[in-house]
Parts: C-alpha cells; sequence; structure tokens
C-alpha cells in the first residue's frame, strides 16, 4: 500500500485547502487550512500563499494548519524558516502537518524533511505535530512542555532522529506514533535505540504508542514484552509492519496487555492461529489482526509503506 | 465509401466496418498496411479514407523498419525507422486517394512524434507539462529535474515509457522495459530499477530513436489510485472519456490498470472544472483540424485545480463497449462524418 488519498480531516477539523485568490466565507471557521504548490513551485510561492492565508482568514484564526507540497519536495526540505519567521503572527497555532502528499505527489521515502527543533521552539503552544517523510529528518534536543501528538510517517526513520527524540523532552506526549520502515530507505534503527521509548520515564503521561510500518516489527513487538511503558497504555499499535509469530508470540507470553484498549497489528504475518490466539487471550481488548499478509517466494516480509 | 487502411481481420477494422455498416453506409474496403508496404494497394475513386493502427502485426513492423528480421515478442527495436516507414507509408495511401482522408498525414506525422505534438500544443496555449526533446541519460539528468518522464519519440502508449525520479545519492525507475540479453523488451508488469547503470543503459538505448522528455506532472489520485483520462475527440467536441487509474506511475489500459468510476472524478472534480479539461481536449485535438478523431490523454493535478495534456493520439479511439448516447466511439465517429467531410 501507499498513500494515495490527501487528508479530509486533521486534529479533528475539516480539512480545507487554500490558495492565493481563494474566497473565504468567514472568518473564525473551525477548518485546517491546507495550503499545497505545484510541482514547478517553489519556497517563494509557499510564502505567497502562507502570507495570503494568514491576511485573508485572519493569523489569529488559524489553529491548524496542514502544508502539503512545497514545490520539489524531493530535492529540498520543507521551508520551516517560513513558519518560524511567522510565529508572532500565528499565535494559536496547535497543530501542524508538514508534507500531507500523495505518492504520485511524492513518494514517502523521497520527501526531503529537515531540522525541526528551531520550529517546536518558535510555537511553545503547539500541541500536534504530523511529518510525512523522514529523509534528511532531524530533531536537536528540545523542551516542549505542551505539545500531545508526535506523529511521524515514513518508508525509513533515521535512528538520528529516534536519539533526537529521546534526548528531549515531551512531557505532554500522550500519543506518540513513529513509521520505522525499512533499512533500505534509511530505516536504520535497531530496537534499542527505542529503549528510553520502552523505558517511558520521559514519557510520564504517555497514553498511545504507535511503531508501525516496522521492518523490525518482531524486535519491537519483543521488546514491548517487558518495557516498562506499556503498562500505562491504553492503546498498542504495531500495524502496517513486518510482524510475525516470533514477535507476537513473545509479546503474548510477556507483561499482562489486558489493560489496554487496542492493539492493532494489521497487516501482518502471523499465521491464523497466532492471530485468533491473541483474540482469544485478550477478550476485553479490541485486537485488530485483519489485512493477513503473505511473505513472498523469498520469504520477506514487507512492511505496508516502503518506497 | 469509406476505404479502411489497417491491419485485415483485426478487431479496430472489424469494429469500425461495423459501425459503418450499422449506419448505412456499404461495407468499407478494407487495404492492409502490408499492401501499402508493397505497393500493390488501390483505393476507389473518392473514397473517404480511414487509416487505422499499423500495430500488433509483427511483418507490417518488419516492413516499415526496413528491417531484416522481425522484431521478438515485445521487443522494442527501430523506433525512428519504424516512423519513417510509417510516415512514408501513410504518404502512399494519401497520394493514392483522391477523396478525403479521416487523419491527414501531416497531422498523424506529429501526432507520431511526441517532441513534435508537445511543441505544437504548447505553442497554441494549450497546458502542457514542461518538456524537451534528448537523446541520452546524461541530458535527462542534466535538465535538473528531480521528477521526469522519459518517452521514446515514436512510442505508442506506454511502450518504452520510463518514469525517473532522482535525489542526491538515488535513482528510481518505473518502466514496462526489461533487458534481456542485451535487448529491450515492453512487458506487461512494470519494473523498478534503482540501479543508476541499469537505468541510464535503457535511457541511452532508447535515445538513439530519440526522446522526449517531460517534466512530472502529479497527477489528481481517486479513491487512493491516480488516474489520467482518455478523452476521444470527435468532430472537435470531447465525446467519449474514460479513467484509467493505476497504482503505479504509469496510467495504461495495456499494463493491466482498471477503468476508473467517471461519474466519481467528474464529481470530485466539479462540473467547472470538469468542463474546463474536455475544453482543453478540444483545444488539443483542434491542433490537427483535418482529423475527424484524436484521443487526447488528460492528467488533472492533485485537488483538481490544474490539469494538463499529456498526449494526443491518432489512434486512441479503441475504447469498446463504452457507449455514449448508445454510441460507442466508431458508431460516434461514422455519424459524424456527413457533417466532418461530405464524401464525393
Amino acid at each position: 500500500m501507499t498513500i494515495g488519498t490527501n487528508l479530509t480531516t486533521f486534529a479533528g477539523l475539516p480539512v480545507r485547502p487554500f490558495k492565493p485568490g481563494t474566497r473565504v466565507q468567514r472568518h473564525g471557521e473551525r477548518v485546517a487550512w491546507r495550503i499545497s504548490v505545484g510541482y514547478d513551485g517553489g519556497e517563494r510561492d509557499v510564502a505567497d500563499a502562507l502570507n495570503a492565508l494568514m491576511d485573508t482568514v485572519g493569523a489569529h484564526h488559524i489553529t491548524a494548519l496542514v502544508i502539503g507540497s512545497w514545490g520539489e519536495s524531493q530535492s529540498s526540505g520543507p521551508p520551516l524558516h517560513l513558519l518560524t519567521a511567522a510565529r508572532d503572527r500565528l499565535t494559536e497555532l496547535r497543530a501542524l502537518f508538514i508534507g500531507e502528499m500523495t505518492y504520485e505527489e511524492c513518494e514517502i521515502s523521497w520527501i526531503n524533511q529537515g531540522e525541526y527543533a528551531p520550529l517546536l521552539g518558535a510555537f511553545p503552544a503547539l500541541e500536534v505535530l504530523h511529518i510525512r517523510g523522514a529523509d534528511g529528518l532531524r530533531l536537536a534536543p528540545v523542551r516542549h512542555r505542551r505539545l500531545r501528538e508526535l506523529c511521524v510517517e515514513s518508508g525509513g526513520l533515521p535512528a538520528s532522529f529516534i536519539r533526537g527524540f529521546n534526548d528531549s523532552s515531551f512531557p505532554a506526549l500522550t500519543d506518540l506514533e513513529l513509521w520505522l520502515g525499512t533499512q533500505e530507505y534509511g530505516g536504520d534503527a535497531v530496537v534499542d535505540d527505542l529503549a528510553p521509548i520502552m523505558t517511558g520515564t520521559e514519557l510520564p503521561v504517555l497514553k498511545r504508542l504507535a511503531l508501525r510500518n516496522a521492518e523490525i516489527a518482531d524486535d519491537v513487538a519483543t521488546a514491548l514484552a517487558a518495557a516498562p511503558v506499556v503498562a500505562r497504555l491504553e492503546s498498542l499499535d504495531l500495524s502496517m509492519g513486518a510482524l510475525s509469530d516470533a514477535g507476537a508470540e513473545a509479546l503474548l507470553l510477556g507483561q499482562p496487555l489486558t489493560h489496554l484498549r487496542s492493539l492493532d497489528m494489521s497487516h501482518h504475518f502471523m499465521s491464523k492461529e497466532m492471530a485468533t490466539r491473541f483474540a482469544e487471550e485478550l477478550p476485553g481488548v479490541r485486537v485488530d489482526v485483519s489485512d493477513e499478509q503473505d511473505a513472498d517466494e523469498d520469504g520477506f516480509r514487507y512492511v505496508s509503506v516502503a518506497e | 465509401m469509406i476505404t479502411v487502411v489497417g491491419i485485415p481481420g483485426h478487431r479496430r477494422v472489424e469494429l469500425f466496418r461495423a459501425a459503418a455498416v450499422a449506419a448505412g453506409w456499404p461495407a468499407p474496403a478494407v487495404v492492409g498496411w502490408r499492401d501499402v508496404c508493397a505497393g500493390d494497394f488501390a483505393i476507389a475513386p473518392g473514397s473517404l479514407v480511414r487509416l487505422e493502427s499499423p500495430g500488433e502485426d509483427a511483418e507490417v513492423d518488419r516492413l516499415l523498419r526496413g528491417a531484416d528480421r522481425p522484431a521478438g515478442h515485445g521487443e522494442i527495436v527501430g523506433l525512428a525507422a519504424w516512423y519513417a516507414g510509417f510516415v512514408a507509408a501513410a504518404r502512399r495511401v494519401e497520394r493514392a486517394a483522391t477523396g478525403p482522408l479521416t487523419t491527414p498525414v501531416d497531422e498523424l506525422a506529429v501526432m507520431f512524434d511526441k517532441r513534435r505534438c508537445h511543441g505544437l500544443l504548447r505553442e497554441r496555449g494549450v497546458p502542457v507539462p514542461a518538456g524537451f526533446a534528448a537523446t541520452s541519460y546524461a541530458e535527462v539528468r542534466a535538465a535538473g529535474w528531480s521528477r521526469v518522464f522519459v518517452k521514446p519519440a515514436h512510442g505508442s502508449s506506454a511502450s518504452g515509457v520510463v518514469a525517473l525520479a532522482f535525489n542526491r545519492s538515488r535513482v528510481s525507475a518505473h518502466t514496462s522495459v526489461g533487458v534481456e540479453d542485451g535487448r529491450l523488451y515492453n512487458e506487461l508488469r512494470v519494473h523498478h530499477y534503482t540501479d543508476e547503470r541499469t537505468v541510464a543503459a535503457i535511457v541511452d538505448r532508447l535515445g538513439a530513436d530519440g526522446l522526449h522528455v517531460e517534466r512530472w506532472f502529479p497527477k489528481a489520485t481517486h479513491a487512493g489510485t491516480v488516474f489520467d483520462l482518455r478523452v476521444v475527440v470527435i468532430a472537435g467536441r470531447a465525446s467519449h472519456v474514460v479513467a484509467r487509474t493505476s497504482r503505479t506511475p504509469l496510467t495504461n489500459l495495456h499494463l493491466g490498470n482498471a477503468r476508473g468510476d467517471l461519474a466519481a472524478i467528474r464529481a470530485a472534480a466539479g462540473e467547472e472544472r470538469w468542463a474546463a479539461a474536455l475544453e482543453t481536449c478540444e483545444r488539443a485535438a483542434a491542433c490537427f483540424p483535418g482529423s475527424l478523431h484524436a484521443g487526447v490523454d488528460l492528467m488533472f493535478a492533485p485537488g483538481f485545480g490544474e490539469h494538463a495534456v499529456a498526449e494526443v493520439n491518432a489512434f486512441g479511439d479503441l475504447l469498446p463497449n463504452l457507449l455514449v448516447n448508445g454510441r460507442d466511439t466508431y458508431a460516434a465517429e461514422v455519424a459524424a462524418l456527413p457533417s466532418w467531410a461530405v464524401p464525393v
């Protein structure tokens, strides 16, 4: 599977595309504004669109913003500095998505990203940050007191980003979603890189942990079997990855999971028996073992989204 | 009276003949391209002449290329020679005919050269992606675009098309071209090459016969799949439309892709943008004013705000069983004939 559809909602709000010249019905509409420039556009077009949006709807009415394509999204990272430069106008910005593109606009593993610490520093009230693509994605250690949701979708998440996250502090984070991806597309993290997340001491209010689209899903599941953070979670998501019976059994035989509200393992390589055991042994948990996959003739297990 | 020049027995020829007969025309005469190549053919005086595709006949292909051996199944070889031979054969038909051709050879020659076709559309203000002519991989890279479509100047449908992406350290090519024993083949499956030497070798081989390089126009998606439209313009009007959907960068029915839900796509675009897109197709076809019909491939950008023409196909009207007002493309073309040209 690849990402072939644009979001219709973000941060609980309907997504509304905006282009310079777009008429706005009324101010203060509760929508997530989306700006995206054509394939032959560039930073200047993003700047024009952002300025026009702020002028048209009123910058202080913008609570959620979706940036789609910034033009040559696979050769240069997003112009985050345009947002940081507008920090004094975008005072109400709470939710931000950077790189909301379909595979046709740019394959996920080809989307260039950048350094996010200055952006987080500029928006201390930001609550939701969603990033698609991880080529060149970096995070210098930051402390951010308000961020509740962090999601990074990728075909390969660099270990250096995870280490940057580990060295940062997000005391308000309730929802962490990382698409680990595959080594082939830059996902060079090993399960030890996730140790601070598994321990969870720096994530005191985490309720949902999603380590998705992982080639190393078996290692992740095995580590989660004994990870202290799990006891505090309401929701655990291991979907879209290469999870097989090996990792699944370790998880099932590990610490109790009965306190979870949901356990998502969809897109998996488990046997039917193993999938059934999850449903039987966790009767109070919403277990999703749909979308069973078969390894290819060479025994290779593909994650859901790679290139 | 109508004469069809094509591959006798081919369904393109048979479907058109059936449509003509059903509309009350005398059964059209059929002249084979093989006989045209041999110079052994005649066209009834005053007959309207419909040129049909010479494709899917290995011997005709060999004759048009002037080659010693027939191409292997799906082999991509001698496209420039094929083009020269095909245009020359069509000229022979044109000279032999005293009535009009439903696709004049001057226009056919442009439609079968993607470089010239693109140049003409751009000159006439029809929206097309930026593009240029090239003959090598090095030229393609030197353009500095990170995503391009490389098309053989004289290829038909998706044959030989390479969808290329580059960045600092990577190259990615999706194409139906396969390589075997140093020969290029058009295959039914889409290959994915990531080794630059392989990609460069394929593009260089194709480049020997001329390439049209186009900046990748990101296409809109519908229901999770990318699509483009094939719009058959008949006697100036956008007539039959199909959406071609794909999960790979190559939307083409030959690659086993499905027809999309046209009504849903139209609704997603909105009537105003839909009408603008069809008008663009009519303007593209109007660049070929002597042609009774043209198959225009139209791409919408994500969000449907923009659109562009990918190609104009002289033989783009094979859409069997697609009825508009009870007529398939052939029946609609036949119905348009009396007002389009008065047969002598």
